[in-house]
């Protein structure tokens, strides 16, 4: 794609004026870093906090109808009806035969007495998604004049407290509607770095104001999406076009806790006859940690090889981890290999020895409840 | 000692008789980023010039080093082992990658002055 033809995200000017380096990333024109570099946000975001920018993800606000639940129930597997107001749940929109067409973020919400199915999802599978929503939801509203802004990090908390009165007893993947510079802000604790931490839809007018406020703190500098990908893989959470694709089914991703069980034998769900199957028989396909035996960088797309130099699997996402110091990397490998021998990995048509690494690679920070 | 020459794929060479001593330029290490691993030559490998010779690792990508000119790694710079990130401390001094020993000297005069280099950053 050429730069031309990305698009910019509203904040755009705000980012180039903090000295961001973009790349395109689905179809965006993105932040990957600002002066600190990758390694140092990282760092940040484990110690201090960190703003993401990530107002190229979708976000739609759906009429929390019985007929809205019953469309989306084809998709998604999750038992909407029961799902408690104000609580986020990581789920995925389904194919027929199980694959993930997208993982998301799903909130049941009220907005002045107005229920609300709210789902964030990714922006490189925006156009799929949408095709979906407008063909089979009614009443519905994409949103397209809000910003995602994630603030992620232990300071977090403090962070956001002193600009939002937020509640004492927010949890982790607890979502609230409060009001900021009279404007209504979703506000959610969750993210995807492993660590505590916000993600805030605000309305593009009043964004820059927010982020300035925010970055005005001596806890907090700008983050890039070069350093949400390094946390994410050490949090040993999947990304999309990586881990998750329509190929793989949520329990060969070692996702079947997100599942609602009970979704499985309902026929309503697209895919039933599938995962029902499927969570009851050992599967073909395992997810695994990796990390090179001596100091090699693994990378996505490299190939696992077994000691006879058999390709028994492949590498998802790879990179170098700051607070191992070394690479790490999450990929697949066929169930029936012998865990005993030695497994490695071509890298640029070298085999070098690698080692199976437990998931998550660095230990989650989450302000889970009592 | 001479004045240093720069390649079009961002690498300078520093000649001391017939060894070179080479590099990549600062422009090339604030692009790259943090730079996390270098996948140094094998010493004595015979390389010809324009030909891959090793592998720079930033946090964003990995990213081939050509040999500039023809000849045979000579030495390699074994800190980088330790500590890759003194390629973005010291691009053109310290972060040196390998020395070769040049089999035609008169390759030289292909490589880029530094006004050169400058020159072809602006285009």
């Amino acid at each position: 794609m050429t730069e031309a033809a990305l698009q910019n995200i509203y904040l755009n000017n705000f980012h180039k004026n903090n000295n961001a380096k973009f790349v395109p990333f689905a179809g965006y024109n993105m932040p990957i870093n600002y002066k600190h570099g990758i390694i140092n946000e990282h760092i940040h975001v484990r110690t201090h906090a960190g703003l993401f920018d990530v107002s190229h993800m979708g976000q739609i606000l759906i009429s929390l109808t019985n007929e809205n639940i019953h469309a989306l129930e084809v998709y998604i597997p999750l038992d909407i009806k029961l799902l408690q107001f104000n609580k986020c749940h990581y789920s995925f929109i389904l194919n027929s035969h199980g694959g993930v067409v997208d993982d998301i973020m799903l909130s049941k919400i009220k907005i002045e007495d107005e229920e609300f199915i709210y789902i964030v999802y990714n922006a490189s599978r925006k156009k799929i998604v949408n095709t979906i929503f407008e063909k089979k939801i009614l009443n519905y509203k994409i949103i397209q004049d809000r910003c995602l802004i994630a603030l992620q990090g232990p300071d977090s908390f403090s962070v956001i407290n002193s600009m939002l009165n937020l509640a004492s007893s927010m949890k982790f993947l607890d979502i609230a509607i409060l009001e900021y510079e009279n404007t209504k802000v979703f506000i959610s604790r969750s993210g995807y770095t492993g660590e505590d931490g916000f993600e805030i839809s605000i309305l593009d007018i009043i964004a820059e104001n927010f982020v300035q406020k925010i970055i005005q703190n001596e806890n907090t500098i700008l983050c890039g999406l070069g350093c949400r990908d390094s946390l994410r893989m050490e949090a040993g959470l999947s990304l999309y076009g990586n881990e998750l694709n329509e190929e793989i089914n949520p329990i060969q991703a070692g996702l079947s806790w997100a599942l609602d069980k009970s979704r499985l034998n309902d026929k309503n769900l697209n895919c039933f006859h599938v995962l029902s199957k499927e969570i009851n028989t050992s599967q073909s396909i395992k997810k695994i940690g990796l990390s090179p035996v001596n100091k090699s960088m693994l990378r996505a797309k490299m190939t696992l090889h077994n000691e006879n130099n058999k390709k028994i699997g492949k590498i998802t996402s790879g990179c170098y981890s700051p607070i191992l110091k070394k690479s790490i990397a999450i990929g697949y490998i066929n169930k029936t290999l012998d865990m005993s021998e030695k497994l490695y990995v071509n890298i640029r048509d070298k085999l070098e020895e690698i080692q199976i690494e437990k998931i998550p690679f660095v230990k989650k920070n989450y302000k889970k409840g009592d | 000692m001479s004045e240093k020459k720069y390649t079009k794929e961002h690498e300078w060479v520093k000649l001391e008789g017939d060894i070179a001593i080479v590099g990549i330029t600062n422009h090339a290490q604030e692009s790259l980023g943090d730079i996390v691993f270098v996948d140094l030559p094998a010493v004595g490998k015979e390389v010809k010039a324009k030909e891959e010779l090793c592998v720079i690792e930033s946090v964003k990508a990995a990213s081939d080093i050509y040999s500039p000119l023809d000849g045979e790694v000579l030495e390699v710079n074994e800190n980088l082992s330790n500590d890759a990130s003194i390629v973005n401390q010291d691009a053109e001094n310290e972060g040196w990658i390998f020395k070769i020993k040049v089999s035609d000297i008169s390759q030289v005069n292909h490589l880029m002055t530094l006004d050169q280099y400058k020159e072809f950053l602006d285009k």
